[in-house]
């Protein structure tokens, strides 16, 4: 077929030659690896800090969220009680009554809206007005409570192997004076007087009530009543002096009462204005207040490894203790802010707590602030027993859909966000790079693969036509076309597989270097519908849910890619002792003969 | 890589009759068009050219004999007449044929010596014998022998470039052995040497000639070269002009 003894001399002993058409080749196909590798690389970065929720050890989130309207933000002002604990409950209720039918739109937003009644509170109760405050409110946003029930609800869902509460929660750092919001004017008590003059009677009133009363009188006389026996004018006025007694004895006495006309009962009142007490705002509370918002978390402190903070994203410091009900964590971004450290406090609502570590964002997932053991968040919050958000584990990430169709069929009306979905959300420079990575990169590759093989060709035609004696030598002497064909192409196939292994070197190390300086890459995350950031837009406040991380760069080598390489080395070799042959093929045997000099 | 079909060298292919003349050309015909112009390079050459014979063909440049010396060489075919090699008629083959023709019976001595670069001396002699299918070893063990018997034993692993003029004119002679041919085709051997290696290369394919009975056509405008063959065919115009034997 061809001599081997032919090719090795002929490659070994014009080395340069075969050196440098290895060379453009290994270039083509080392720059393929490292374009590769580039791409995997921000492949594996983006499934690293994408896909994971993995990184939170959490496969689904499960929210009951809710977008507010400019129309419930209104009303939610006109709120004025708080009492957090029965709202929670109110919406948690609501979460499970409503039940098959699933919670409607306008229930959830009452439920929601509820939940956020704090928002305006009665400053008042803070101090008196004029004094200094310093107070933290916490809402939960766009989430919806419910009971710590549906947590093992989810628990016993096939497939699941862990699920875990959190109350993700917005606060609000508010300081400022307490305003003069009241004041309280006492009002009634007084007695009012008046006459009443009774209506005339009527002719036949006048004549009954008469007959009545005569009737009467005889009656008293005929009784027996001494010196009175008798009738005529002068009884009468004999009777005048005596008019009051007489009067008087005449109108209580309860029988003549009886002859009365109804309107002539009564006729004089005393009128007394009930006594009360009327508390009026004055103005709306817009003092000096000034609110600055963060985000809160409590989480599950005996669980290190699911749930809205990981030990594994402790950076510094430790997780929490046995003790953990004064312990929080905080997030590095925060503590970099707010200047916290490790050890140092952070004071909510009068209380201290402890920092005992800082930990790391994660792209996805809620990322708060400040985390708290769970039942310290519920009581801050007045919401024992209450949870907002629930993370779940899957054994399988096959298993992720079936467990998120049988979550919304338990809990219905719940947001189940998976890691994919959450995934979507996020873009930055990783998720630029990997798009232009994986747009130009393959076009990228096919170029200068192609290239490579060009300039393979080239080098390889020229030099099929510097040996135009030593090939037409060759034919003269008896060698067939095909054999001096199969000659060149034998040759360059060997200056593939050099390339190749050159290429690989060159890709390697390229890929290496890469690892090596590991360009960062940051990676956004914004828009979460988990957790607290929407809140924002209630309380008229604009808080930005994003979270940006650095991820360093590495340019994985896989085999398939050192096969790969290997191969276009190969080809394009094949490619140029085509051409090369080509070439080869068209020398006339007599151009052996030819005086070329 | 190479095939069993190991022909015995030395040995007269089945349809060589030995008593046909070597070459018979009669009314051989080769012309060229270039450019619209029709190049008459040979026109109606008759000859014979018996085995065993030295031969010289004279002649200036563009007389014909670079084209006569093709076509002897089994490199090109003509258009027109007819030139027998042995029993077959060259006119009728194709490229495969024509190649397999000179594989196994047509050494070449070409005057740039034509040797490969990269390869040693054994090398480039054993590489003649890569179409004929021979074994390695054989072709190695062949390949020192003729190397030896030019002279060169003591230069086997060179290569070209180290070799004088008349070295590698010797090792290309030792290659158009290689497969024992019938005819040494030799076109200005002595053109790229001085006048005393000239000698030495004409010595070594004069003791050929009487040795092996090697037919051997020599093309050349020197006159002492020519003096040394036989046979002396002078060439004008594509014709011959004179074709005197010593």
């Amino acid at each position: 077929m061809f001599s081997l003894g032919y090719v090795s001399k002929e490659l070994r002993r014009r080395w340069g030659r075969t050196l440098v058409t290895a060379l453009g080749l290994a270039a083509g196909v080392g720059l393929v690896m490292g374009i590769i590798g580039v791409s995997e690389g921000l492949s594996d970065a983006q499934n690293r800090v994408l896909s994971p929720l993995g990184s939170v050890g959490t496969d689904i989130i499960v929210t009951r969220t809710i977008a507010p309207t400019t129309n419930q933000s209104t009303t939610t002002t006109t709120t004025t009680t708080p009492g957090f604990a029965g709202r929670g409950g109110a919406g948690g209720g609501g979460f499970f009554a409503s039940g098959v039918a699933g919670a409607t739109t306008s229930s959830q937003a009452t439920a929601l809206l509820n939940n956020n009644a704090s928002v305006i509170t009665d400053l008042a109760k803070l101090g008196k007005a004029g004094t200094k405050f310093t107070h933290d409110f916490f809402l939960p946003g766009t989430l919806i409570t419910f009971p710590s029930v549906a947590v093992s609800d989810v628990a016993k869902i096939p497939g699941v192997t862990s699920a875990v509460g959190a109350l993700s929660l917005q606060a609000l750092h508010e300081t400022g004076t307490v305003p003069t919001i009241t004041d309280t004017v006492k009002t009634g008590g007084q007695t009012i007087s008046t006459t009443v003059t009774p209506p005339k009677l009527t002719p036949a009133q006048t004549a009954a009530e008469r007959t009545c009363i005569q009737k009467v009188l005889e009656k008293s006389f005929s009784s027996g009543s001494g010196g009175s026996h008798g009738t005529g004018p002068g009884s009468g006025r004999g009777g005048r002096g005596g008019t009051g007694g007489g009067f008087s004895g005449f109108a209580s006495n309860p029988a003549v009462e009886k002859c009365l006309t109804p309107a002539q009962i009564s006729y004089e009142q005393k009128v007394v204005v009930p006594e009360q007490t009327i508390t009026r705002i004055l103005k709306p509370p817009t003092t000096n207040t000034s609110t600055s918002s963060y985000t809160v978390a409590g989480v599950d402190p005996t669980n290190e490894t699911t749930g809205l903070v990981t030990k594994a994203q402790l950076v510094s410091g430790t997780w929490f203790t046995s003790q953990p009900a004064d312990e929080v964590l905080v997030n590095t971004a925060y503590a970099s802010t707010k200047k916290l450290k490790v050890d140092g406090t952070v004071t909510i609502n009068a209380k201290s707590y402890k920092i005992i570590g800082l930990v790391a964002p994660t792209l996805t997932g809620n990322v708060s602030d400040i985390y708290f053991p769970l039942s310290t968040v519920q009581s801050l919050a007045s919401a024992s027993g209450y949870v907002n958000e629930v993370l779940v584990a899957v054994k399988s990430s096959s298993d992720v859909s079936a467990v998120t169709a049988a979550i919304q069929k338990e809990l219905p009306g719940a947001t189940v966000l998976t890691s994919k979905s959450l995934a979507d959300q996020v873009n930055g420079s990783l998720n630029n790079a990997h798009k232009l990575a994986n747009d130009l990169g393959g076009a990228l590759a096919v170029v200068v693969l192609l290239a490579a093989f060009l300039i393979a060709g080239l080098l390889t035609l020229s030099s099929v036509a510097k040996r135009v004696r030593e090939i037409g030598s060759l034919r003269a002497i008896g060698w067939t076309r095909g054999e001096v064909v199969r000659q060149v192409m034998a040759e360059t196939i060997g200056i593939g597989i050099i390339g190749g292994l050159i290429g690989v070197a060159i890709g390697v190390g390229v890929c290496a270097i890469i690892a090596a300086v590991g360009p960062g890459l940051s990676v956004t995350a914004t828009g979460l519908s988990v957790g607290a950031s929407t809140v924002g837009s209630l309380v008229g406040q604009t808080t930005t849910g994003t979270v940006t991380t650095i991820v360093h760069l590495s340019a994985p080598v896989h085999f398939a890619t050192i096969a790969l390489a290997f191969g276009g080395a190969l080809v394009g070799g094949l490619v140029a002792g085509t051409i090369g042959g080509w070439r080869a093929a068209r020398l006339a045997p007599a151009s052996a003969l030819r005086d070329l000099g | 890589m190479v095939g069993t079909e190991a022909i015995p060298l030395g040995e007269p292919l089945p349809e060589h009759d030995a008593g046909t003349p070597l070459y018979e050309l009669s009314g051989l015909e080769r012309t060229f068009s270039k450019g619209g112009t029709v190049v008459h390079a040979v026109r109606g050459i008759n000859l014979v050219i018996d085995r065993g014979e030295m031969l010289s063909l004279e002649g200036p440049s563009g007389s014909g004999k670079s084209t006569l010396l093709q076509l002897l060489g089994a490199l090109d075919t003509p258009t027109g007449g007819s030139i027998r090699f042995g029993l077959r008629d060259l006119a009728a083959f194709g490229d495969k044929e024509l190649t397999r023709i000179r594989a196994k019976e047509i050494g070449f001595v070409f005057q740039h010596f034509n040797l490969i670069p990269t390869l040693t001396a054994v090398e480039n002699v054993a590489i003649a014998m890569f179409p004929n299918h021979v074994r390695p070893h054989e072709r190695r063990e062949r390949a020192e022998q003729l190397l030896n018997s030019v002279g060169l034993g003591h230069r086997l692993h060179q290569l070209p470039s180290r070799l004088s003029g008349g070295e590698q004119q010797r090792v290309a002679i030792a290659r158009a052995l290689a497969n024992n041919p019938s005819v040494i085709i030799a076109d200005e051997p002595t053109g790229n040497l001085d006048s005393e290696t000239a000698k030495e290369v004409m010595a070594v394919l004069s003791s050929l000639h009487a040795s092996g009975g090697v037919t051997i056509v020599i093309a050349t405008h020197d006159e002492e070269v020519a003096k040394l063959t036989s046979r002396r065919v002078r060439i004008r115009d594509g014709a011959i002009l004179e074709d005197t034997a010593a």
